[in-house]
C-alpha cells in the first residue's frame, strides 16, 4: 500500500474510533483484558523466577540435603512416619567414607526467642559445624564464622543475620556484643550479608548460627536434624549415588529394603516450580486465548456495523476513485486501530498493575512478551477485520450511492 | 476520436423475476468539450445511462469504449482509476463525507491519486479558490448552505483536473440563485474545454447545454444539437 493512502487511512481509522469512543472500548475490551491478563502473567512469572532464582542459589545447587522425608514426596505418610532419625555422627561417618562430599554440616533448627538489652525478637536459629558457611551462598560481612574448637567446647557464640544486626545494633558495632538467646548470653563473633526472601516466604536475614556443641546441650538434645552435604557442581549424580550408598550402609539396609532417609536437592524445587510455572501459564494463555476468541468477534461485530453506518461513504469513495483493495485497506486498518489502541490500553494497565506487584513481590513487565501481546492483538484485528472489510470492498458503488 | 462511444447498450434487472430494461440499445457518441443535457422522466434509464458512463455501473451488454478504450475489459483498479482521473462526478445531494472539512473532501481524490501531501494540500485549496470557497475551506458540509456545498462538490469533481464533468442533478436540491451559480461554472468549465455531462429534468438547465438527448423506457428518443 502507498504511503498516503496509508496515512490516510490511519487518520480516517482514528476518527472513526474516535468518533465512537465509547463503542470502541466496548468492543475492545476483550482485547484489552487478553493483553492485560497474558502481560500480567509473563510479569508474575517474571516474578517468580527472580524469586525462584536468588532462594536456590541460597540454597546452593551443589548441596544435597539429607534428612528424614523428601521435599515433595508422593509417597503415603505411613511409608514414611517410622524412617529412623539422621543422627549427628553420620558426619563423620559420610566424610571418612565418601570422596565427593567437600563439606558435611549437621543442621538443627528451631524458633528461639532473641533479645538484645531491650529489644527483643523471634527468629529462627540454627545449629550447625564450621563446614555450614561452605554449604550456604551466603558471606560474612563483619566478623568471622566459628571455628571447630569453639564448636567442641560448646562455645557460646553465634553469627547472626543481617536483619538482626540491623534490628539490635543498628550502625553499631555488633562484634563481640553480647545478646540472650531463649535468655543465655551468647557473643556475637560475626554477621551475614543481607539476602532477601526465600521464595518471598520468609526472611532468612532473621536467623543467628550457633555451633552445633552448644545448640544441642542448650536447646535441643534429640531435635529434627538434616544434613547438607556440599559435592562437585559437575559430579552431583555421583556424589549423590555414593552418598545414598554411604547412608544405605550406616543404616544397615538390605539391598531389597528402600531408602530410609531422602535425599533431596534444589532439582527437586526446580521441578515443583517448574509444574507452577506451567500451571500459571496455561490459565493464562488459556484466559487469553478465550477473550481474544472474544474480542475478535466483538471487533468483528463491530467492523459490520461500522460498514453499514458508512455504506454512502463507501459509494463515494469509490465514486470518487478508490479500488476495492483501498476500500478493504480503509476497514482493516480500522479493525487493526482498534486492536492496537485496546492492546496498548491493556498494555497501560498491566504496566500500572506490576508497578503494584512489584512492591509486593519484585518482578517486572517482560518487554519481549508485551510487544509479542500488542502484536497479537493486532493479528485479531487483521483477522476479525478481514470478512467486514472484504463485505465492504465489494459493495456495488450504485447501491452504496443510494443507500440511507 | 470519440471520448465516449456507446454502442447498442443493453442494462437488464430482474427485479422479483420481471425483466427491467432500463437501457434498451443505447447508442451515443460524445465527443472532447460536448455539453450534454439527458433529459426524460424518472425511471427513463437517465441516471443508470450516467453511472455507466461514468463507469460505476457495467452494461448487460454492448459495447463501452472510453478515449477508444473497451471498459467492459477493464478491471476494478482500471474502472476506479478513470473514475479518480478522468471523470468528476457532481450529484444531487452532493455526497460529500460529513465527518470532513471542506478542504479535506476535496482532498481524498488526490489522495487515491497517491499524490504527496504538500502538493494535496495546494491543489485542494486551488480548486476550492476556483469555485469561491478560499474562505470557507476548513468548515464542515453541514456548516455550509447547498450552494456551498455543491461548489464544494465541484471543487472535489475537479481536483484531478479531469476531462468530463458528470452531473446527475445539480441544481435539483438548491435554490434558484445558487442553481444559476452552479450552472455558471458549469458553462466556464465547458467554455475552458471540458466536457460536461448533465442529467437533468428541467428545460431551464438543459438550455446550457449544446445538445440534449431524451431518453424514455431506456431507449434515446431524441438527440438534437443546439448551437448558439
Amino acid at each position: 500500500m502507498k504511503f498516503s493512502l496509508f496515512l490516510e487511512n490511519f487518520r480516517i481509522s482514528l476518527s472513526a474510533v474516535l468518533a465512537n469512543k465509547t463503542r470502541s472500548i466496548l468492543t475492545a475490551l476483550g482485547i484489552i483484558i487478553g493483553v492485560l491478563s497474558v502481560t500480567l502473567m509473563g510479569t508474575l512469572i517474571s516474578g517468580l523466577d527472580r524469586s525462584f532464582e536468588s532462594s536456590m542459589s541460597w540454597l546452593g545447587k551443589d548441596i544435597l540435603y539429607i534428612s528424614r522425608y523428601e521435599w515433595f514426596s508422593d509417597m503415603e505418610w505411613w511409608e514414611i512416619k517410622n524412617r529412623p532419625r539422621i543422627l549427628p555422627e553420620y558426619v563423620e561417618k559420610i566424610k571418612e567414607r565418601t570422596d565427593y562430599a567437600l563439606a558435611v554440616a549437621p543442621v538443627m533448627q528451631r524458633g528461639a526467642a532473641l533479645s538484645y538489652e531491650d529489644k527483643k525478637t523471634r527468629t529462627e536459629i540454627f545449629g550447625t559445624n564450621e563446614d555450614y558457611m561452605e554449604t550456604i551462598s551466603t558471606d560474612i560481612i563483619e566478623g568471622r564464622f566459628f571455628t571447630n574448637n569453639e564448636d567442641r567446647s560448646g562455645a557460646r557464640v553465634t553469627v547472626i543475620g543481617h536483619g538482626i544486626k540491623d534490628a539490635f545494633f543498628g550502625e553499631s558495632d555488633p562484634i563481640g556484643e553480647y545478646l540472650k538467646i531463649d535468655n543465655i548470653k551468647f557473643r556475637v563473633i560475626g554477621v551475614l550479608e543481607k539476602q532477601g526472601k526465600f521464595l518471598g516466604l520468609f526472611s532468612v536475614d532473621k536467623q543467628a548460627i550457633l555451633p552445633f556443641g552448644a545448640y544441642k546441650r542448650l536447646f535441643s538434645r534429640r531435635g529434627w536434624m538434616r544434613l547438607s552435604v556440599k559435592v562437585p557442581e559437575d559430579k552431583l549424580e555421583e556424589g549423590m549415588d555414593e552418598i545414598s550408598a554411604v547412608m544405605r550402609h550406616i543404616r544397615g539396609l538390605k539391598p531389597s529394603e528402600k531408602n530410609d532417609f531422602a535425599i533431596n536437592q534444589t532439582k527437586a524445587f526446580e521441578k515443583q516450580y517448574n509444574g507452577l510455572k506451567v500451571a500459571i501459564g496455561g490459565t493464562g494463555i488459556f484466559i487469553t486465548l478465550l477473550s481474544l476468541i472474544v474480542g475478535g468477534i466483538g471487533i468483528m461485530n463491530i467492523m459490520f456495523v461500522s460498514v453499514k453506518e458508512r455504506t454512502r461513504e463507501i459509494g463515494i469513495r469509490k465514486a470518487i476513485g478508490a479500488t476495492k483493495g483501498m476500500i478493504m485497506g480503509q476497514f482493516l486498518m480500522e479493525a487493526v486501530t482498534i486492536c492496537l489502541i485496546a492492546g496498548l490500553i491493556g498494555l497501560f494497565f498491566a504496566y500500572i498493575s506490576s508497578i503494584f506487584i512489584n512492591k509486593i513481590f519484585p518482578s517486572t513487565l517482560p518487554i519481549g512478551l508485551s510487544i509479542s501481546a500488542v502484536i497479537m492483538s493486532m493479528v485479531v484485528g487483521v483477522v476479525s477485520g478481514l470478512i467486514p472489510s472484504y463485505r465492504a470492498a465489494n459493495l456495488d458503488p450504485i447501491d452504496a450511492l443510494r443507500y440511507e | 476520436m470519440s471520448l465516449i462511444l456507446l454502442k447498442n447498450i443493453y442494462k437488464i434487472y430482474n427485479v422479483g423475476g420481471e425483466e427491467v430494461r432500463a437501457l434498451d440499445g443505447v447508442d451515443l457518441e460524445i465527443k472532447n468539450n460536448e455539453y450534454l443535457a439527458i433529459m426524460g422522466p424518472s425511471g427513463s434509464g437517465k441516471s443508470t445511462l450516467m453511472n455507466m458512463i461514468g463507469c460505476l455501473d457495467t452494461p448487460t451488454s454492448g459495447i463501452y469504449e472510453f478515449e477508444g478504450e473497451m471498459v467492459q475489459v477493464m478491471d476494478d483498479a482500471q474502472l476506479a482509476s478513470i473514475r479518480n482521473r478522468k471523470i468528476g462526478f457532481v450529484f444531487q445531494t452532493f455526497n460529500l463525507l460529513p465527518k470532513a472539512t471542506a478542504h479535506h473532501n476535496v482532498e481524498i481524490p488526490l489522495v487515491y491519486a497517491n499524490i504527496n501531501r504538500a502538493d494535496r494540500l495546494d491543489l485542494a485549496s486551488e480548486a476550492l479558490s476556483n469555485v469561491g470557497l478560499s474562505d470557507r475551506m476548513h468548515h464542515k458540509p453541514n456548516e455550509l448552505s447547498g450552494g456551498q456545498r455543491q461548489r464544494v462538490a465541484i471543487a472535489r469533481a475537479l481536483v484531478n483536473s479531469p476531462s468530463i464533468i458528470l452531473a446527475d442533478e445539480p441544481t435539483g436540491n438548491l435554490d434558484s440563485k445558487s442553481g444559476h451559480e452552479i450552472m455558471g461554472i458549469f458553462d466556464g468549465l465547458h467554455k475552458n474545454g471540458n466536457t460536461i455531462i448533465l442529467v437533468t429534468h428541467e428545460d431551464g438547465i438543459a438550455k446550457h447545454a449544446n445538445r440534449t438527448i431524451k431518453l424514455l423506457d431506456g431507449k434515446i428518443i431524441e438527440d438534437n444539437e443546439q448551437y448558439d
